[in-house]
């Protein structure tokens, strides 16, 4: 007789970092590796959901590595867990890696970027709710702003394998061409690819690009360049999805394209969180009760952080 | 060899297997915490707030970090005392541990309501009466600053809660905090807990606005302790250890060292707060931690280090 405990879905566990890569400008792609249970809890991860990372102790970037516009915010002193979402998670060998893509901008990524590999990180997870997929959607449209992209790359993979025979392709926009969180320069994409961005690519989805300044791509907002496409195409409303993770003003405008057209929709919400487990009610979202006027508060991490669009009461 | 060390202390008539709490707000209502920690290692629980009727809460944002610590404005936010009963007390109903009910509510009324319907649940030890939220516009913080006002909401609320332990928890916005707590003891507080959070606001230098939604919110964190410390230390010698009350203290509690210095200055229990959303479960290591250092420096009993400030 075995003698099986049951593993649990989610806990803190140590990570091991087995890399952490500058992949243009500002935007990084760490990789954490988890063994035992860690292991078996993030091998269950979902594309959505998220993890908190202690990264207090960690050190600094010297000063001369750190951006000038950032030298004062970074030496804040941090005290809280950050959330991150996958861009990817792959189990082999009783051990799981998950990826993380994160943009250096404060206190604790700007620490982020000098964990090297095999320094140990302490990790929450998987938490919240990730994207759900019905089972008669045909078509899948994965739209992100900035680092948004980040837990739809990791969808794009998920669809990839779980559903092969659905067509999805993907919109990735931000402010400038420096802003897009992708690895490849999209000069050379631009030529090669026509802005079918790899990280998509590979997993057979085809993609579109905006910059609100036109320096990649459909100059404007990917919800407009989104528009836009819709509009060229006559798509089944019912077979199709959108899923959305962005700015909240961006996805304020994803859930009004797609109750528009009457396509399903669900978006990925970020709120300032400190707990991530759902007792310090910190990350409150504003949702409407179906067939009332009312609204309620759920949580970002718990009820959340992947939404139906039409429930949420966007902030604008 | 930690096993030789007795860690359990008498508080207002409980035996309490070690002076480890959880501090309301931190560790919700008991459930949240189960893939984390066994909640009944700990000396004590204290739930999230509970008010008569459920309560939305603030707008957010509703946190943000500072250095050291965090400010909160949530606006005690709670499910209400219908579903509590409901949905949680079930949950609490099998724990072994001594669960507190943290009430709170915006007139003398909200708080007698909710003492009355749980005074008999025997799953509950006892009550923290929240009279130092700083975030909520009725309510919260204005009984706990006045005297006269802790007084008559000690002594109604704990008519209301019969056998129960009633414990008082007190705000450090005030002049001086012994004023109060000698109102809370002599109208009847079993014991009392201190501090809460101190009322305090971070501003966003790009758009001229305080970051949280609520303007303001309640400081804690390691950077509230050695207030909290000296505090603590204040209101035992002035006012709980002639009368034998016992103090739970909290305020930036997060390693062993830190409870070690709370129940030096006075305090029976400490409380782990803010530490929770970092680390959740680190109160069962602080809880080691302690018996190590009664170990390490020869203190077979923890009663001979409370309030034994040199």
């Amino acid at each position: 007789m075995t003698n099986e405990v049951s593993k649990p879905n989610k806990g803190m566990f140590d990570a091991v970092v087995f890399a952490n890569k500058q992949i243009r400008q500002r935007f990084y792609r760490l990789g954490l590796e988890f063994s035992g249970d860690g292991a078996a809890a993030f091998g269950k991860a979902k594309a959505g959901q998220f993890a908190e990372l202690d990264l207090s102790s960690i050190a600094l970037p010297p000063t001369e590595g750190i951006a000038e516009d950032l030298r004062d915010v970074a030496e804040r002193k941090i005290l809280l867990r950050r959330p991150f979402s996958f861009c990817d998670v792959s189990s082999r060998k009783e051990k799981t890696r998950v990826d993380i893509l994160y943009c250096a901008v404060g206190p604790a990524t700007l620490r982020m970027t000098t964990l090297s590999a095999g320094k140990s990180v302490s990790v929450i997870g998987p938490l919240g709710n990730g994207f759900q997929m019905p089972a008669d959607k045909k078509m899948v449209l994965l739209v992100s702003g900035g680092m948004g992209a980040g837990p739809l790359i990791h969808l794009a993979k998920t669809l990839a394998t779980d559903y092969p025979k659905v067509e999805v392709i993907a919109f990735a926009g931000a402010k400038t061409k420096t802003e897009l969180p992708f690895e490849r320069p999209l000069d050379e994409i631009s030529q090669q690819l026509g802005f079918s961005l790899h990280e998509f690519a590979r997993y057979g989805v085809e993609s579109e690009v905006a910059t609100d300044d036109g320096s990649a791509g459909y100059e404007g907002l990917i919800t407009d360049c989104f528009s836009k496409w819709l509009g060229q195409r006559s798509l089944s409303a019912k077979d199709t999805i959108i899923y959305s993770c962005g700015p909240e003003k961006m996805l304020a405008r994803m859930a009004k394209i797609a109750e528009d057209k009457g396509i399903d929709c669900q978006v990925s919400m970020e709120r300032m969180m400190a707990c991530g487990i759902g007792v310090c009610q910190s990350c409150a979202v504003k949702c409407r009760v179906e067939g009332s006027s009312e609204t309620i508060y759920k949580l970002c991490c718990k009820d959340g952080p992947v939404f139906d669009s039409k429930e949420i009461v966007f902030k604008l | 060899m930690t096993e030789t060390v007795d860690i359990s202390v008498e508080f207002a008539g409980l035996k309490l297997a070690n002076p480890v709490f959880t501090a309301s707000g931190t560790c919700g209502y008991a459930d949240e915490l189960a893939d984390f920690m066994d909640i009944n290692q700990l000396g004590g629980f204290i739930t999230k707030s509970v008010t008569a009727k459920p309560r939305m809460g603030n707008p957010t944002p509703r946190v943000v970090e500072t250095d050291s610590g965090m400010l909160n404005a949530i606006g005690l936010a709670n499910i209400g005392l219908d579903a509590f009963i409901q949905e949680k007390l079930p949950i609490i109903a099998k724990l072994t541990v001594p669960v507190f009910v943290n009430v709170a509510g915006e007139t003398i009324e909200d708080y007698m309501a909710v003492v009355q319907r749980l005074a008999t649940e025997q799953a509950i030890a006892g009550f923290e009466l929240n009279i130092s939220c700083p975030n909520v516009a009725k309510g919260g913080i204005s009984f706990g600053t006045e005297p006269a006002q802790v007084t008559e909401i000690t002594s109604a609320v704990k008519k209301a809660a019969g056998e129960k332990v009633l414990m008082v928890k007190l705000s450090p916005c005030v002049t001086d905090i012994s004023v109060i707590a000698r109102a809370a003891v002599e109208a009847g507080a079993d014991a009392l807990s201190l501090i809460n959070t101190f009322t305090a606001m971070v501003i966003d230098i790009e758009t001229h606005k305080p970051v949280l939604a609520n303007k303001t919110g309640g400081l804690s964190g390691p950077a509230i302790k050695p207030i909290a410390v000296y505090l603590v230390n204040k209101v035992y010698n002035e006012v709980t250890k002639e009368r034998g009350m016992p103090i739970l203290g909290l305020g930036g509690v997060r390693t062993a060292s830190d409870a070690v210095e709370f129940i030096i200055a006075g305090a029976t229990a400490v409380a782990v707060g803010t530490a929770n959303f970092v680390e959740p479960g680190c109160a069962v290591k602080i809880i080691e931690g302690i018996k190590k250092y009664c170990v390490r420096k020869e203190i077979k009993n923890i009663k001979e280090l409370i309030g034994c400030l040199g």
